[in-house]
């Protein structure tokens, strides 16, 4: 346990480094969260009670995580499913009040702020009731299920004034922020294109105790509940490839199939779709369930270099020259041993350089703790950091016009009605 | 056990073969950062490779002398 708190101060203080490069700062408010943080204690009175909406897979990640922030103290748990409640329980050894229903939850607890985790559809009436109770809010990504809710979430939002903080850890990933700042200095020069995908090899389909339960435990594969790949995947990818390109789509194509599990699954399968920027920049995005040989990777492609932010690499397009002895070894060798060929391709194929590139930031990440460390924050100061809620906003609206272009097979104009501007 | 003594004539014979094969690589080194347009740091920077390549000359040059002293002999 010491060991645990030990590394997670240090996470602390790795961002603490990233924010102390001024000019950088100002383009990322949240890391201000971190700008000469140590990660020790401070005074007891400055307590931030909290209560967890949903404690199933992610909800319990996000209080174990929460557990290790300091100066955070989870009051209440909620969960409307048996097992789950009382493992919620147990995970706060009893210390916390437990209820079925948040309502109830938010009428008779005194708390700072919420953290959201249910599933997809039942995020924006908790949402709008907390912000309206006065709390702050930690919501998990996608922001809902339908345009119209985002759009009530973040009226609320900015109404009450409260916090509305969705969940995309990326946005406090060291890595990530070390990449965004290489691409803000130049370093891969104009981004063009963001080629992003998530490739799974599994159903997402949960073991059900009763079938009653079915439409409770695998909400994920049904379309009044989920918006499927597109809100559960694409949505964090979304959110890099704007937060990189630094602008809005301004419209989207797509196309969406169920072609390989055949098991009552409503939402798609697969997605193959196309965002488009004001500056002929483009996110091509896809997702596919039945093979994970590719993985996932949002690979951000400028004239002068790639970045490849999951697996911690940038490449640059003037690969460093080999040695000149190496290269006349290799040259006198490929002489030698190489066959000559009569006939053939006439032409060089433009295969991919096999060129390993060199690592963005050597950093210990955990970004789901970062980021609760920044809600724990700003509860504390009682402001929402300017522009972060915008990238979950964005994020949220763009998967669902891509969902309503692959339904309706047509290209999808970003409505003004859905802009955040910026905040200066 | 019989020792095998190598007289100091010859260890003198083989290590300036080895100087000579030494000096054929850094040459080499030289042509080729010439030829490729690379950086001249790769004068000492490619050291290591200059003695690699170094020892491989030398054994090749071993494998011919081994051959030739072969049909020589076989021709006295
Ligand atoms: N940021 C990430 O990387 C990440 C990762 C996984 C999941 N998520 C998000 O977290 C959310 C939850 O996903 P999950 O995998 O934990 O789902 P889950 O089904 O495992 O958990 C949801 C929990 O919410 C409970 N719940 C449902 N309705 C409720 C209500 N009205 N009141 C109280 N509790 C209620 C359920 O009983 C369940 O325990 C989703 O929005 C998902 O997209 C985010």
């Amino acid at each position: 346990m010491e060991n645990n708190r030990k590394n997670r101060r240090d996470f602390i203080k790795e961002m603490s480094l990233i924010a102390s490069s001024t000019a950088f700062l100002s383009s990322i408010p949240w890391l201000n969260a971190f700008a000469g943080e140590n990660g020790k204690n401070v005074a007891a009175s400055d307590r931030v009670r909290l209560g967890i909406i949903g404690v199933g897979s992610r909800g319990r990640a996000l209080l174990l995580n929460l557990q290790e922030v300091n100066n955070v103290d989870i009051v209440a748990v909620c969960d409307n499913y048996e097992p789950n409640y009382q493992r919620a329980i147990k995970l706060t050894n009893g210390k916390a009040n437990a209820y079925y229903d948040y309502r109830k939850m938010l009428d008779k607890e005194k708390l700072d702020g919420v953290v959201i985790a249910t599933p997809l559809h039942e995020h924006a009436h908790i949402t709008i009731d907390s912000l309206n109770a006065g709390l702050h809010v930690f919501c998990e990504k996608s922001m809902a299920r339908t345009l119209e809710d985002c759009k009530r979430m973040a009226d609320t939002h900015k109404a009450t004034g409260k916090i509305l903080q969705i969940g995309h850890q990326r946005l406090f990933n060291p890595v990530y922020l070390n990449a965004l700042e290489r691409v803000k200095a130049g370093e891969i020069g104009q981004i063009t294109q963001v080629r992003a995908y998530w490739h799974r090899n599994n159903d997402w389909r949960r073991p059900v105790p009763s079938p009653e339960l079915e439409r409770k435990i695998n909400w994920r594969l049904y379309k009044e509940y989920s918006a499927g790949l597109m809100t559960e995947l694409a949505s964090h990818q979304l959110q890099v490839a704007n937060w990189f390109i630094d602008k809005v789509p301004t419209r989207v194509m797509g196309s969406g199939s169920n072609s390989y599990w055949k098991h009552g699954r409503e939402v798609y399968d697969q997605v193959a779709l196309v965002y488009d920027y004001d500056n002929g920049t483009r996110c091509i995005y896809d997702s596919l369930t039945s093979n994970k040989h590719y993985g996932l990777e949002e690979q951000i492609m400028g004239d002068k270099g790639t970045i490849e932010p999951e697996v911690n690499r940038i490449y640059s397009e003037s690969i460093p020259k080999a040695p000149g002895i190496r290269q006349l070894v290799n040259n006198i060798e490929k002489g030698v041993f190489d066959v000559i060929p009569i006939g053939g391709a006439s032409w060089v194929p433009e295969t991919a350089v096999e060129y390993k590139g060199e690592m963005i930031a050597e950093y210990a990440n955990n970004d789901t703790f970062l980021q609760m460390v920044g809600f724990v924050k700003a509860v504390k100061v009682g402001k929402p950091y300017k522009n972060l809620f915008r990238e979950g906003f964005h994020s949220s609206i763009g998967v669902l016009l891509g969902l309503q272009a692959m339904d309706n097979n047509e290209i999808v104009s970003w409505p003004e009605k859905y802009i955040l501007e910026k905040e200066v | 056990m019989k020792d095998i003594l190598i007289p100091a004539k010859r260890v003198k014979k083989e290590l300036a073969i080895l100087l000579v094969c030494f000096i054929a690589a850094f040459l080499l080194n030289i042509y080729a950062i010439a030829k490729y347009a690379t950086s001249w740091s790769e004068i000492l920077g490619q050291l290591h490779i200059i003695v690699i390549l170094s020892l491989v000359i030398y054994f090749i040059v071993a494998i011919l002398r081994l051959i030739l002293s072969g049909i020589l002999k076989a021709f006295k």
